[in-house]
This record gives C-alpha cells, structure tokens and sequence, in this order.
C-alpha cells in the first residue's frame, strides 16, 4: 500500500512539473503538449480502439523477442560460462553483434527474413540478447568453488552440476541482465517495426509524427510504450523475488 | 622567473596579433537566417547550394545557414521560430496546419508532384484502377509518398485494402523492389528509377499529375515571420527563382555548387547530373502557385480525410510572395 502511494505520489509530482514547464515557457502543443492534452487524446484514441490495435502488435513483438532472445542468451550464456574454448570462439562475434547498430542493420535484417512478425522477432531478439548472455555468463563463473569441488567429490554429472548448482547460484545475476533485457525488448520492437511494419506503436508514432502532425498521439504511444516497459520490468522483479533468495 | 612565465608575454602578443589581424567584414550587413532541408544532403538540393555560394542570398540581404532535418521536425522548427524557412510537401503543409501548425506555402519548387509507381517495365498498370492486388513498397502511413498512393488508389476506385501495402520506414523499398519482395514501389520520378536502372532494371512510372493532381515540395514559413517581414520572404523566394533559373539553363552550375557544398555527390558525377536533369524538368520555373491544383489537392486530401476541412485552402498559401518577378 505504502509503496503504491509513493509511485502514485512520484507520478503527480511528474504530471505537474511537465505542467507547469509547458505553462512557464508557453510552449505550443505542437513542440509539447501540456499532460492534459495528452490525456484527452489518449481516451479518444482508446475509445477508437486505435491505441489497442497498435499496443496488441507491439505487445507480441515484444514477449516473443523476449522470449527468443533470453532463452538463446541464457543457452549461449552457460556455454560460455562453463568453457573458455567456446567463449574465446564465440565473444569476438557476440560483441561485434552489440557493436553493430541495430538501427542500420534492421532494414537489411527485414528485407532477409522477409519483412514479417519473424524478422521483427529477431531484430528485436538481437538487442535482448546482449546483457542476458553477459549476465548469464558471469553468475555461471560466480558459483561458489567449494560446493563446485562438493557436487564433484559427491559425483554429479556436468549437468547436474550445471542445473542444481550453477543456473540456481547465478539467478540474481540472470535476473540483472533480465531486468536490463526487459527494457531493450521495447526499444528492440520499436526499433524493428521502423525497419518495416503496417502496425505497432513504433508505427504509430511515425504516423502521428510525419503523417497526421499529431504530437500529443505521438505522447500516447510513448507513454504506452513506457507503461509497457514498467509494466514487464515489474514482472521480473516480482518472479525475481519469487526465484531468489534474498538476506 | 619560471620558463612558463617567461612564455606568457609572447603568447599573449600572438594571441594579440592573431585578433588584431583585419578580418574581412561583408559591405553590408546580411540578415541572418536559417533555412532547414528535409532528407539529406543531395544534389537535388542545388539551387540552395547555388544561391549560398554565387551569392543570391546576398543580394537578397541574407547570411542564409542550410540545416538538414526530418520533415515532421522542419514543419514544427519553422512554426515555432526556430529556423526562418523550409522546403516541405504541399500536402503535408495542409496536414500540419489543419493540425493546427501555423506554417504557409509561400513558393513552388516542383511544378509536378514529384512521386510516382515505379515498377518493371511492362509491370506498371497504365490506370490506377488496375492496381487491385498488386504488391506495393512505401515508406509508411505518412509524407508525399503516402498521399501520392492513397490519391491514385482514389482515382481508381479503391481503397487500401484492394492492394497488399509493405512498409519500409528506411526508405529501402528499392532493395524490396529488385529482392521481388513487391511489384512496384513509390519513388521520387527523379531519383529512383536511374538508381533501379543503374542496377539493370527498365523501369515504368505511374504518375500522379494527369490523374489526381497534387501541388509538390515549395517553401513554407511561419504566420509570425510573414507577418512580421513579407519583405525577406520575398527577397528569400526571389533568390531561390534565380537559382533555379540558372541551374535550368546550365545543370553543370548547379552540380558544381552542390558538388562544392557536398564533395561525396561528386564521386559518380554522371548519375548526380542524370538525376539533377531529370529534377529540373520538375521544377516550377517562377515559384508561383498553382491555385487550382492547390484545390485538387485539397479536395483529395479531404476525401481521404487526412484533413478535415476546417482550415480553408487559402489559409495553407500566402500567393502574394510566391511567383515574384
């Protein structure tokens, strides 16, 4: 309840700063639009049904990138964990993948994987991947050498080393990188509905960016795109603290 | 006396000497101004380029300062002060000040919409009727592109979901286009079909000018600014006319400017001067506005209700600038 209050509390406090900034400076709507005006606009464009049909695309995009993304990147993570041959193979390329803009790549990526849900999946899975496989590989490497040496002296498999010690030890860690992921799923499906959709929330801001000159719908879809990212990073905590045992 | 104090007298007599030095002062005084360019530099873009450096803009009282940004951005920058003049779509000006955007249209630039279908030879459709089913590439739901296709569609009876529509917001639709991914694709008539035929394509255009006239790209101003100095405007349309006129009557002129403002557009310097002479052909050769296409826009964009009527035709132009001699 208390913590409710508090969000509640930082949120007004947010409402009326961007307030009374567009009333200071008398700044148009077209540049910033006052939070009220983004509100109305906001229920029209849910009355319409206009902001779910763009949210429910996004929405997909998003947990199936995740999904993707994480699942390779804790595999490849753990593999890269538990042997320096693979991770001295393979770095040089995860890191040149990070490197690389997403941004220019995207077009290219859509145009191979030919422009549907697949290709907006992965581009978004790309950036995802990135600080799960990191994380996951540096909470492997942290598992505590002497229950290591105990699961070998008491004769567990590699993979039971692996499941029962390694994973479980390096949950916090995986979770980091998780709670970082969860934040680049929706720049990732922003990113790769600008390299080619009809639908999403990264569309919808183009449309009401470049097409209806439309700025408060364009604070809509932004908002919408953040709620969703507070929303999926609340989630991970919440499963974190499920999962982890915490002092 | 430490060496370093030794140095300071003589560091202080350069940077003495180097102030001191006569620096050339313009005889009169030139206004300065902005002038933001959508997209990116090009050698479309010449007669800006030309009028910088043969020194039109100078002639007009003018320190002109050329900006590249995104269209939505220019449109709103301009509105709001922040750079005195633009280069925009015609029917994105109707757009953004239906939506309450106070910019005007105040001199052509293209005569002829610029946008067109392109597709192989042979492929094109010769009436937007025969459009049903076919594959399009757009850069999305927005800009000259957008307009152009849904206003063709319109003449021929259809709507969008008679046609499978792929956006790329890269403005890739050309990769798209030799990939198969679509059948045709929208482009500038002065850019992309050399860039497909440079790739072995034969290409065949649809245009929009016969069927469902629109006006093209022009420049655009604030209410505040035209109100407050007609005058500049003025002389600031004048200089682009001249420069127009000059590249029209030698195109080398106008590559060598853009050539100067840009080195890169010089390294194919053949297909800069295809596409510079393909653009002429387009450009209004006066500035003036074209009332009755401004109509027909109008009329379309309504129709399709990208606006809503509630800002009248002739609030979206100022005539009295464009078109001076």
């Amino acid at each position: 309840m208390r913590r409710l209050a508090t969000a509640l509390l930082s949120l007004a406090a947010f409402l009326l700063a961007w307030k009374v900034l567009t009333f200071v400076t008398g700044t148009p709507d077209y540049i910033l639009p006052a939070p009220e005006v983004v509100g109305e606009r906001a229920v029209r464009a849910i009355g319409s049904g206009l902001l779910w049909e763009h949210t429910a695309v996004t929405l997909s995009e998003i947990l199936l990138g995740l999904a993707v993304g994480a699942a390779s990147a804790i595999a490849v993570g753990t593999a890269l964990g538990k042997s320096l041959v693979i991770e001295r193979v393979l770095s040089p390329y995860i890191v040149a993948a990070q490197s690389v803009p997403v941004l220019a790549l995207a077009p290219l990526l859509d145009i191979w994987f030919g422009g549907g849900l697949l290709a907006r999946v992965l581009i978004c899975a790309l950036i995802v991947f990135f600080p799960i496989a990191i994380a996951t590989m540096v909470g492997i490497r942290s598992a505590d050498l002497l229950l290591v040496e105990l699961f070998r002296s008491l004769g567990a498999t590699r993979a039971q080393r692996t499941t029962r010690l390694e994973i479980p030890s390096a949950l916090p860690v995986i979770f980091g990188g998780l709670r970082v992921g969860v934040t680049l799923a929706v720049i990732g499906a922003v990113v790769a509905e600008w390299a080619g959709a009809s639908s999403g929330l990264g569309v919808l801001i183009n449309i009401a960016n470049q097409g209806l000159f439309d700025t408060p719908l364009m604070f809509v879809a932004l908002a919408t795109l953040a709620v969703i990212g507070i929303g999926l990073h609340g989630l991970v905590v919440s499963v974190e603290r499920r999962l982890t045992v915490h002092p | 006396m430490s060496p370093r104090l030794l140095l300071l007298p003589l560091i202080a007599a350069l940077l003495v000497g180097c102030t001191a030095a006569p620096s050339p002062t313009p005889s009169v005084s030139l206004r300065q101004v902005t002038l933001l360019l959508g997209f990116r530099p090009d050698v479309q873009f010449a007669p800006f380029y030309l009028a910088q450096q043969a020194g039109y803009f100078a002639d007009a009282g003018l320190d002109v300062t050329i900006e590249f940004k995104d269209g939505a951005d220019l449109m709103r920058l301009v509105a709001d002060g922040r750079a005195e003049f633009g280069v925009a779509d015609a029917t994105d000006v109707m757009i953004s000040r239906t939506a309450g955007i106070p910019v005007k249209y105040i001199s052509t630039l293209y005569d002829h919409f610029p946008v067109a279908l392109i597709g192989p030879s042979g492929k094109v459709p010769a009436y937007p009727g025969e459009l049903a089913g076919v594959r399009i590439g757009t850069p999305g739901e927005f800009g000259s592109s957008w307009h152009a296709l849904r206003a063709l569609l319109d003449a021929g009876g259809l709507a969008v979901g008679d046609v499978t529509i792929r956006e790329y917001p890269q403005f890739n639709q050309v990769g798209g286009l030799l990939n198969g991914d679509v059948d045709l694709i929208t482009g500038f008539r002065n850019n992309e079909p050399l860039r497909l035929e440079a790739q072995g394509m034969s290409v065949d255009l649809l245009t929009v000018d016969e069927i469902a006239p629109l006006p093209g790209p022009g420049l655009i101003v604030a209410d505040g600014l035209l109100a407050s100095d007609a005058a500049m405007a003025t002389e600031f349309a004048r200089a682009i006319v001249r420069a127009l006129k000059a590249i029209a009557a030698n195109p080398e002129t106008g590559l060598d400017a853009a050539v100067a403002a840009v080195p890169a557009i010089g390294e194919d310097r053949a297909t800069a001067l295809a596409v510079l002479d393909a653009t002429v052909e387009l450009w209004s050769q006066d500035g003036a506005i074209d009332q009755a296409v401004w109509t027909s826009g109008y009329a379309t964009l309504l129709r399709l209700s990208f606006i809503d009527g509630s800002v009248p035709v002739d609030e979206m132009t100022s005539p009295a600038i464009a078109g001076t001699p």
